[in-house]
């Protein structure tokens, strides 16, 4: 809030002085003050070039004292002419000389009006206005093209961000992020890793930012909060990562096991396991298997109904190999699928023939060898 | 109702319990008896220890066993050529490197076990064929059972004696093979592998005895020598030359058109197979070769069902015996009937002394 000595000498005597100078113009009319541009839209942080003609319409040398007045302090400005800065300027009648006015706005401003004058003392004045077009902006800006980004959970997001430098003085800002737990973050300003970087003042530097999502993400919309940040100023940036589900199965055995013996002709029971190795629930996966002619594969059951993102099911197969299976490996192949995804296993299966003709062999060995003893016991003792 | 089921299943299983353990203290008790029946203790051991010695002071024996001895040494090193030459095929068999001694060859002589299945019969021929009908001949049969002592010591003896030249021979040999392959290959046999060589072994003593005794059956038979050994090599030449050309036009005859459906075609391959299995060294060949090679997998002839999803790997060692076990029943069981008949030859034959 501003004291009433304030108001007194910020409003009151600035308009003091124009009802003054005004009534001094009347007075002496030969100086006057030109510019092409009394008001302009422009951004914060601009600079502005005026030139301003000072005329003398009067029919003797006039002088005078230029100045500018009511500029806002924080704002900056340079009055030269003919390259000096110059406080008093004569003029020769029916000519004109020309003054440079640059004003530098800053970035840290408010949108609105602002309005202050050119002087010539006793003379002229020539108020001149700027709008300024929208509020401005904070210190630094990090800003990037793209803030969302769409990928498999096993894909990298790279995304392309903008970290401008928006103080009067360089500044080294430390780049962090507030990422889930299990995702990875690498800032890239200059094609390579860094955790911080140095930008000098109105400078802005490309910094690529890589995201990678943990292994077992879900589907879903993520976002990644980075930083950059110094000591006295600070930049936020939303990145957005819309994780679209994969589809991933895997048939596997609970030992990992591929491999299991049979007799010929009976049969055997497997333990499977179904594995949703995606990131997105699976639906009635269905189990079906490829195998040589005669033989028998039955799944309980034969169709999964849900297995959710990263859990498994076990499942039992009972095989039944051909009664007439020479003994050795035979491959069956045991798959299982959905609509999106299928996984197959390959089964080695280690055929043995049964004992029943090993028996009828030794039973005739067996024969044999007792009439042997029986011709011993009969014939021997003679 | 629970209480005296499992009650009389407990009686049950007693009483067989009962009666297998008194079954061999029976059989021990039968033994026994048999062995004091006849004539002192250790007749026999030394009977068949004079024979053995008789078989290794014979100059028949000593220039067979060089005969083979030196074949077989012929064949090791051309399977040690081979083995070099073509280093390491990929093939399943890979994993049985050590068998491959026992079967491979370069071509300029066949592979051990052929020449075992080639000359095995000759050994056990000629160890048979004069076993009795010259020491009947020489008159020391009538004066050797004039001693007391069984009459079927006599023949048993000579058979023990000469089973255990051939086994001796064999084992050597097979040792043999395996001392000269750790030292050129430079790697021991796996266990598998070296009861496979055990195996052979066996199968092949087996398959000797089954010639021997077919020529001791002779010698009882036929008074001369000569004509028991004649009649020996008649039969081994029979079934290694004349039997296959006989099988062959047979099949010739049988065989179906080449529009044949394929279940004749199959009963046809099935004939053929049943015709080969009648000579006895059909039935060693195929029983070597599965033994010696794990990746032979069937020997019959085989359907389409049975060879689709089939992937080549070798057999365990159980699996091989119990594919070649009906050759092998068949090779054991015609050795026994072989030495059942001449045993009865002989004991039914009249021994006079000359």
């Amino acid at each position: 809030m501003l004291n009433r000595k304030q108001i007194l000498t910020r409003i009151f005597l600035p308009f003091l002085l124009v009802m003054l100078s005004g009534s001094l113009t009347v007075t002496a009319q030969s100086l006057r003050l030109y510019t092409p541009y009394p008001e302009i839209t422009v951004p914060p942080g601009e600079t502005i070039d005026y030139s301003i003609d000072l005329i003398n319409n009067g029919a003797s040398i006039a002088t005078a004292e230029v100045t500018v007045d009511g500029i806002p302090e924080t704002w900056s400005y340079t009055l030269r002419s003919g390259g000096w800065s110059a406080r008093r300027i004569s003029v020769l009648p029916g000519e004109k000389k020309t003054l440079n006015l640059k004003v530098e706005l800053p970035y840290d401003i408010d949108k609105g009006s602002y309005t202050f004058r050119v002087l010539a003392r006793n003379h002229a004045v020539l108020p001149i206005t700027i709008e300024v077009s929208e509020k401005g902006t904070v210190k630094t800006e990090f800003t990037a093209d793209q803030g969302n980004m769409q990928g498999h959970a096993t894909s990298n997001f790279n995304y392309k961000t903008k970290l401008e430098n928006q103080t009067g003085e360089k500044q080294l800002y430390a780049l962090t992020s507030h990422a889930p737990r299990g995702w990875t973050v690498v800032f890239k300003p200059n094609y390579q890793q860094a955790s911080s970087v140095e930008i000098e003042p109105g400078q802005s530097k490309d910094i690529s930012v890589e995201i990678k999502p943990p292994y077992n993400v879900k589907a879903g919309k993520y976002t990644i909060p980075v930083m950059a940040t110094t000591g006295s100023s600070s930049a936020r940036l939303e990145l957005e990562a819309d994780i679209s589900g994969s589809y991933g199965v895997e048939l596997t055995t609970p030992d990992g096991r591929l491999s299991e013996k049979i007799t010929a002709g009976r049969r055997r029971n497997l333990e499977l396991m179904v594995r949703n190795s995606g990131s997105t629930d699976l639906n009635s996966v269905r189990m079906t298997a490829v195998k040589p002619r005669g033989w028998e594969v039955t799944f309980t059951p034969d169709t999964i109904p849900f297995i959710a993102a990263g859990e498994s099911t076990q499942i039992r197969a009972e095989v039944k190999a051909y009664g007439k299976a020479i003994p050795g490996d035979y491959v069956i192949n045991l798959t299982a699928q959905t609509p999106e995804i299928n996984a197959d296993a390959s089964f080695r299966m280690s055929v043995r023939t049964p004992l029943l003709w090993g028996w009828l062999g030794i039973l005739i060995i067996l024969s044999a060898i007792g009439t042997v003893y029986w011709l011993f016991r009969k014939y021997g003792r003679r | 109702m629970k209480v005296t089921a499992i009650q009389h299943k407990y009686m049950t299983r007693a009483f067989w319990e009962e009666r297998l353990r008194n079954i061999i203290p029976e059989l021990r008790d039968q033994l026994i008896s048999y062995r004091r029946s006849g004539a002192a203790p250790g007749v026999f051991r030394s009977m068949v220890l004079k024979e053995v010695g008789d078989h290794f002071r014979s100059w028949r024996v000593i220039i067979l066993m060089v005969i083979i001895l030196l074949t077989c040494i012929g064949s090791l090193y051309t399977a040690l050529t081979a083995i070099s030459d073509t280093g390491s095929a990929g093939n399943s068999d890979e994993t049985f490197f050590f068998l491959h001694l026992f079967t491979l060859s370069d071509g300029s002589l066949p592979p051990f076990f052929v020449f075992i299945g080639f000359l095995g019969p000759l050994l056990g021929i000629s160890l048979g064929f004069d076993a009795v009908n010259s020491e009947q001949n020489r008159g020391t049969l009538s004066r050797l059972l004039a001693q007391p002592i069984p009459r079927d010591y006599v023949i048993n003896a000579k058979f023990v004696a000469a089973l255990l030249v051939i086994a001796l021979l064999f084992f050597v040999l097979s040792f043999t093979v395996i001392g000269a392959g750790l030292l050129t290959l430079g790697i021991p046999p796996t266990p598998s592998e070296f009861m496979r060589i055990l195996s052979f072994m066996l199968l092949s003593i087996v398959y000797v005895a089954l010639w021997l005794n077919l020529s001791v059956y002779f010698s009882v038979r036929f008074r001369q020598p000569a004509t028991s050994a004649l009649a020996g090599i008649a039969v081994w030449l029979f079934f290694t030359v004349f039997y296959p050309l006989i099988a062959n036009l047979l099949i010739k005859a049988a065989a179906p058109s080449p529009y044949a459906s394929g279940r004749s075609v199959y009963l046809f391959e099935r004939f053929r197979f049943l015709l080969m299995q009648v000579m006895p060294n059909e039935l060693y060949s195929q029983a070597t070769s599965t033994l010696l090679m794990p990746s032979v997998r069937s020997l019959g002839p085989l359907t389409m069902e049975q060879m689709e999803g089939a992937i080549p790997g070798p057999l365990p060692l159980g699996q091989s015996l119990l594919l070649v076990w009906p050759q092998l029943t068949g090779l054991i069981s015609l050795t026994i009937f072989c030495f059942i008949l001449s045993y009865l030859a002989f004991m039914r034959r009249e021994i006079r002394s000359r």
